[in-house]
């Protein structure tokens, strides 16, 4: 059986979840390449899967693609669109392409605020609009949430997808992975968490080291949001506290943020 | 204060010396007494470091403070590091006997498998009374029915070590009101603490071979007798002020009757569905079954993770249905385990009331408040579910599937596809009719499919799979000569009680869509048998034409004619259809049957049966003579896993096939 080809792309992040992937036992990278063919992988490689379009990427059919950042830029829609007929299956890297990641926070500003912040002296010189996720332009098979990435389900995935299984990433919140720790809760030590509304996957990571949730996982399917906010009032939020946890991550949710920009 | 004696440990033969001497000092005497005692007293020194004595065989866990201050269960390096007051903790020791994810099997991408159980000598220290009941508990659960083999096996090699509480331990727990503070079972030595002295009491056969081994050094059993009382009697001083739940004898009944009661809206609506609650659940023994392949793909194992009916998903069946969708649904559904269902099972609340749920729960639902207000109510109902314990010793081979090859496969529409499958040790599957099996792709994972064929002696069974999830989606891609793992067959099917009961009688077979499959195991076999039935009546209804399974069966039946009939219809018709077109239901009142005469088989999507049922009805069958077969969330295929649960009714061991009269009143069915 051919393997299967892998591809890598970018649009506004850090780049940092592709790094996650990288973040390979040497070991492991073996196992990876024996089992994928990665023909297209800017942070890593230099090749293009055949010849090049005006965005600079391959022309060639790809059978995985990994898309990480969220969508900024008009021009970027085009590329998106593009990589999405290349490939069989798009998985969402990362939580700027999953949920719009924190580049969303620029959607609680006026165009004119976060322009200004971003390029002070020339605030229009550049292309920039309301920060959004991938899904909201293209059908996204599967997504590795989280900001960042967490290797092993950057594996996983991998794996689900090789063995023919639709990508599980977990659909309960991070509180079922905290207890797992046998944490006590972040709440009875004085902070505040969105632990309880947030997708597990991460194992409890920032409450179990210190931390609260921050939400970079995204929100369960069927979130509890009123009881979230009645829990957050309990432990002594204000409302605009509390929505400033909301804020940092969850710009995209719905559920959190009715009024879409 | 009794003393603690510090005597000297006679051999063997010097004891039988001495007791076959006839004048015995009283001095001899004690010490014999000392030697096949069931109680005696030990200091906490002398039991650390007997415990640090017993490290040369055992693994042992016990309560322990973390480095960053946190009390947990855990395996400890030495006897001093056993915290002996009591702190709750997030998670109970259950985790040493039922692990939070364990492998039940490793395979090979070869086809090979194997599996190794637990062999760990294991002691877990001093475990409180809440805990101990909730062993006991889950010792019975997983014995019950069928072995789990790899719960069992730990068991077997674990020692457990109770310590009475002498005190409740914090505002949060509730053990009082369930009755749990003092231990039912699920030990072996009990310490009964005072200060810095503990009374030890052995009661079964594990207990005092141990207590013989590492506790009887520098011990005294004078006294110990009257130790326990005093500390008991403390106990029950530190406990007068707390009261049982109201009508705790009564649980069962009133929670049945209770299933409406505005608590339920109350409670669920705050719920999260975070989860929190049955994780720290010690009598919570749901599970997940995945497969973990390694990233060379050339093996990989099969594992259960716990699982819980609190999450979102824990209902949905492959298809998207949810059972359970609402968070009061499922607040409703575990507390009813913990007071109603179970109850009876096990001989006492399931809840043991230790409070982990309820300091863990953010929104604060607590079983306590949900008692409180319903057990106030003195509103009985007949408690519907009352399934004895049935212990089995421990089955080796539950959950390791058989390699069965595929002989034969044709696919009837887009989404359905027939297999025959055979099973490579040339045995006969020994099913009945309506039973179904586990079918696994190795690295995928493992789906319930109904069996499509009549019961036979041969090693060759068919079944029918449509395709919706991975499993079944990989099943499509497969074909004759490809190896699939099965096991079963599961579940309660047409047993010869059952075929014996429909002897005689007309027949009235009621299919929706793919429920015809499970069906045509039953109407292949009473056809065959024809001349046993005074008539058979087969209605089949799809949504469209090109829906229909088994097209070349069905009009062999219809050519068959004389005491069989069959009637179809779909709800859209295509082009060559010129059969009838509408709801399955408007063929029932045209068919000529005596009511009293007449057995009624239901099988299809879950909304077919309300309709369905109250044709029936109509037609004056009474719901002795009508069998159903339902569809839920099915992973262990053995009554363990907890998903495919309605109303204390395990659907995979219980059913598929239900008596129409013994389900009808039960809330989650229908």
């Amino acid at each position: 059986m051919a393997k299967p080809r892998v591809a890598f792309f970018e649009f506004s992040d850090c780049e940092g979840c592709q790094l996650c992937a990288l973040d390979l036992t040497p070991e492991q990278l073996l196992d990876l390449v024996s089992v994928v063919d990665i023909v297209e992988f800017r942070e890593a490689m230099t090749e293009k899967a055949g010849a090049l379009d005006d965005h600079g990427d391959g022309t060639d059919s790809i059978d995985v693609a990994f898309i990480e950042g969220s969508i900024n830029r008009e021009s970027d829609v085009a590329r998106l669109k593009r990589i999405r007929e290349r490939a069989s299956i798009v998985v969402a890297l990362g939580a700027c392409a999953h949920i719009g990641g924190i580049n969303a926070l620029k959607n609680f500003q006026s165009e004119e605020e976060y322009r200004k912040a971003a390029y002070p002296t020339d605030p229009y010189k550049y292309e920039s609009t309301t920060a959004k996720a991938i899904g909201e332009f293209i059908k996204v098979d599967a997504v590795i949430p989280g900001c960042p990435i967490d290797t092993g389900e950057f594996l996983h995935v991998v794996k689900d997808l090789l063995v023919g299984h639709k990508p599980q990433v977990p659909d309960y919140p991070v509180c079922v992975e905290c207890k797992l720790k046998e944490n006590g809760c972040v709440y009875e030590k004085g902070m505040h968490c969105l632990g309880p509304v947030t997708r597990a996957g991460c194992g409890a990571r920032c409450p179990s080291n210190g931390g609260y949730c921050y939400g970079c996982r995204g929100l369960i399917s069927k979130p509890n949001i009123a009881s979230q906010q009645d829990i957050m009032q309990k432990y002594n939020l204000n409302e605009d506290e509390m929505l400033s946890k909301f804020k940092m991550f969850l710009q995209r949710s719905k559920e959190v943020f009715p009024d879409d920009k | 204060m009794p003393y603690v004696y510090h005597i000297k440990q006679h051999s063997k033969n010097r004891l039988q010396k001495i007791s076959a001497s006839e004048n015995l000092s009283m001095f001899k005497q004690r010490r014999i007494v000392i030697m096949t005692a069931e109680t005696l007293l030990i200091s906490k020194q002398r039991l650390i470091s007997s415990m640090d004595a017993a490290k040369s065989n055992y693994r042992i866990a016990a309560l322990t403070k973390t480095n960053d201050d946190r009390y947990v269960y855990d395996y400890i390096g030495k006897g001093d590091d056993i915290e002996f007051e009591y702190h709750p903790t997030v998670i109970p020791p259950k985790k040493f006997l039922f692990l939070s994810k364990e492998t039940l099997f490793e395979f090979s991408d070869d086809g090979k498998i194997k599996s190794e159980l637990e062999t760990t000598p294991t002691i877990l220290f001093g475990i409180r009374p809440c805990d101990l009941n909730a062993i006991k508990i889950l010792n019975e659960a997983f014995a019950d029915h069928h072995g789990d083999p790899n719960y069992l096996a730990r068991l077997e090699k674990t020692l457990v070590i109770g310590m009475e509480c002498t005190k409740v331990c914090d505002e949060h727990a509730f053990c009082y009101r369930t009755g749990s503070q003092n231990a039912k079972g699920g030990y072996d030595i009990m310490l009964y603490p005072d200060g810095d002295n503990f009374a030890v009491k052995s009661v079964t056969d594990k207990g005092k071979k141990f207590v013989t081994k590492y506790l009887t050094k520098h011990t005294a059993n004078i006294g110990a007798d009257d130790f326990i009382n005093e500390v008991l009697k403390k106990k029950e001083q530190a406990f007068s002020k707390e009261k049982l739940f109201p009508n705790l004898d009564k649980m069962p009944e009133i929670f049945a009757a209770n299933s409406h009661h505005p608590i339920w809206e109350q409670e669920g609506s705050k719920c999260l569905s975070c989860g929190s609650c049955i994780m720290t659940c010690p009598t919570c023994y749901c599970f997940d079954v995945r497969d973990e392949v390694a990233l060379n793909m050339q093996h990989g194992k099969r594992q259960r993770v716990w699982d819980g009916c609190m999450l979102d998903t824990f209902a949905v069946v492959a298809g998207g249905a949810n059972f359970r969708g609402s968070q009061t649904d499922r607040l409703h559904h575990r507390i009813n385990r913990k007071f109603n269902w179970l109850v009876h099972k096990h001989g006492q609340s399931v809840c043991v009331g230790c409070g982990r749920c309820v300091r863990a729960c953010l929104a604060k639902i607590s079983p306590k408040t949900i008692g409180d207000a319903i057990l106030a109510d003195a509103k009985l109902a007949t408690a519907t579910v009352d399934v004895p314990l049935d212990a089995h010793k421990a089955d080796r081979d539950l959950y390791l599937p058989m390699p069965a090859k595929i002989v034969a496969c044709e696919s009837f529409t887009e989404q359905e596809k027939h297999f025959k499958l055979e099973l490579e040790n040339g045995k006969s599957l020994g099913h009945d009719a309506g039973q179904f099996v586990q079918i696994s792709i190795l690295g995928v994972g493992e789906a319930p499919i109904s069996l499509a064929s009549p019961p036979d002696n041969t090693p060759t069974f068919d079944i029918c799979v449509r395709k919706v999830g991975d499993v079944t989606n990989k099943l499509h891609t497969m074909n004759v000569g490809d190896t699939v793992h099965v096991r079963g067959p599961f579940g309660h099917g047409f047993t010869p009680e059952i075929m014996e009961k429909m002897r005689g009688k007309h027949l009235l077979f009621i299919a929706g869509g793919i429920g015809y499959v499970p069906l045509r195991s039953l109407i292949n076999q009473v056809v065959a048998n024809q001349h046993d039935y005074e008539k058979i009546t087969i209605l089949y209804g799809c949504k469209t034409p090109s829906e229909r399974m088994f097209p070349k069966e069905l009009s062999h039946l219809a050519k068959i004619g004389g005491k069989i009939s069959i009637a179809e219809t779909v709800d859209q018709a295509e082009e060559g259809w010129t059969g009838n077109v509408g709801v399955i239901t408007t063929l029932i009142p045209p068919i000529d049957l005596d009511p009293t005469n007449t057995i009624a088989v239901i099988v299809g999507p879950p909304i077919m049966y309300k309709f369905v049922l109250k044709s029936l009805t109509d037609k004056h069958i009474t719901a002795d003579n009508i069998y159903v077969s339902l569809e839920r969330r099915m992973k262990c295929g053995v009554g363990k896993c907890g998903h495919c649960q309605m109303s204390g009714i395990y659907v995979c061991q219980d059913g598929p096939v239900f008596k129409y009269a013994d389900i009808k009143d039960n809330e989650e069915v229908f």
